[in-house]
């Protein structure tokens, strides 16, 4: 056998899905350096995705697209305050800014938006665009198991049980997990006995990058997670903007 | 053992009920993604209503769990919304590019996290019940019914292998279990499958 199967054989086993988590990384990064490789993966995708046709398609919950936008909305906001070293460049980059923190603020009104833009071309930008962020951890569809909300500009956090309860001889551990972190989630902390964690937690994280992140709280032997990787079961939340009344435009 | 996170999908009544599976046609999902790229909120509504129960139905197989597989479709069009101008129709179809997506993301979320998944007792039942579908979402028909007839010439075992893994996200040590051989065998059937299919499809 040549190299050249090998490295075939890795691909095929990369796009079929038996390679363990390590081998996965792995490869998802050589790739990227590795163009045969990325060209072997990229043919079998076509030679095995029709075998999905057998799949029957499920329709998702009609909330899963409103989530999926506000995480948009959160995505495509510029840092609150990230043009003031920038307001010289250009009034028009400051604008779209402007308004489109503005947009934020008001996510779930956006065809309204549209339609005060010129309005508000003339209003002051609000000093500071809402900053608060709530993730709701579900451990199945109806009852929220934990909230975590977020203030961004001073990168405190509370986090809140809601059906949650403690157990005898396990902790709950909390969890980041984001692109540039790389593949493996950090710990946030182990949970007390009254299922807090301290507020500071987040203080060494980019806002930019809390907005992407994903959170996850999982059940672990008693002082957290021997192995410093989540071992038991986890669920997991992202943040989502809660529209910050007191810095809407009153106009 | 006190799983308070587990989820198991049986018994649980989903909360959306099966589609009606609609081809959209290929040239318009990309022509969507092309929107999406542009930042076209309409268009990923429109790529989002048309693709979606399909990355649903294809995760929650490999996961058998719906309220994670959903995340995983959430994280599935954040990708789609930040990779749109990625995609390359001359490469590949919309679908095989979105579902590549979805399944990379359902399974690196499976090896990490296995435990998560309960397979379901019908699982091989679901499998020998397969029936090609009448019309592709995803490649033309004729791609279709090539990878068919190279996957009945494959011996039944090896073809199980396949699916198993593809579709509902077996790893090696599944596989091995289920098949009552070490994993290095499986490895080796997976191998000698995987080249005869490719043969197979190049002749």
């Amino acid at each position: 056998m040549t190299d050249r199967d090998d490295l075939d054989m890795l691909a095929a086993e990369f796009v079929l899905g038996t390679l363990d988590a390590r081998e996965r990384a792995t490869v998802a990064a050589r790739r990227k350096s590795e163009s045969d490789l990325d060209e072997m993966i990229t043919a079998w995708e076509q030679r095995l995705t029709t075998l999905t046709d057998e799949v029957m398609p499920v329709t998702p919950a009609p909330e899963l697209y409103q989530r999926i936008e506000q995480h948009i909305d959160a995505l495509d906001t510029p840092r609150a305050g990230a043009n003031t070293d920038s307001d010289d460049k250009s009034n028009v980059i400051a604008l779209h800014k402007r308004l489109r923190r503005w947009q934020w603020s008001t996510a779930l009104a956006s065809a309204a938006a549209m339609v005060l833009v010129a309005v508000l071309a003339f209003q002051p930008a609000p000093e500071q665009g809402p900053q608060s962020f709530v993730a709701v951890f579900q451990q199945n569809d109806q009852q929220p198991a934990f909230m975590l909300s977020v203030d961004l500009t001073n990168r405190q956090m509370q986090i809140r049980p809601v059906t949650a309860e403690p157990m005898q001889g396990k902790s709950y551990q909390m969890w980041i997990k984001a692109d540039s972190l790389g593949p493996n989630p950090r710990s946030l902390g182990v949970l007390n006995d009254n299922l807090k964690l301290e507020r500071a937690a987040l203080r060494d994280y980019d806002p930019e990058l809390l907005k992407e992140a994903t959170f996850g709280i999982s059940v672990e032997p008693e002082g957290g997670s021997p192995t410093g990787q989540p071992t038991g079961p986890a669920i997991h939340g992202y943040l989502y903007p809660i529209a910050d009344e007191g810095s809407q435009p009153s106009h | 053992m006190s799983e308070p996170f587990s989820s198991p999908t049986t018994g649980r009544a989903p909360s959306g009920a099966e589609s009606p599976s609609i081809p959209v046609p290929p040239d318009q999902l990309s022509q969507l993604i092309k929107g999406v790229a542009a930042k076209d909120r309409s268009a990923f509504a429109a790529l989002y209503e048309a693709t979606a129960p399909k990355l649903l139905g294809t995760i929650i197989r490999i996961l058998n769990n719906r309220g994670w597989a959903e995340e995983v479709v959430h994280d599935t069009y954040i990708k789609i919304w930040r990779k749109a101008d990625q995609f390359d129709a001359s490469k590949a179809s919309a679908m095989t590019w979105m579902i590549t997506i979805a399944r990379n993301g359902a399974i690196d979320e499976l090896r990490k996290q296995p435990a998560n998944r309960k397979a379901p007792e019908d699982e091989l039942e679901q499998l020998a019940s397969k029936e090609p579908n009448a019309q592709s979402q995803v490649e033309d028909q004729q791609t279709v019914n090539q990878l068919n007839l190279c996957l009945e010439e494959l011996e039944k075992d090896r073809r199980d292998m396949v699916r198993l893994a593809y579709l509902n996200g077996w790893s090696r040590a599944d596989l091995a279990t289920h098949f009552d051989q070490p994993v290095n065998t499986v490895k080796t059937w997976l191998h000698r499958a995987l080249k005869q299919l490719k043969g197979c499809l190049t002749s």
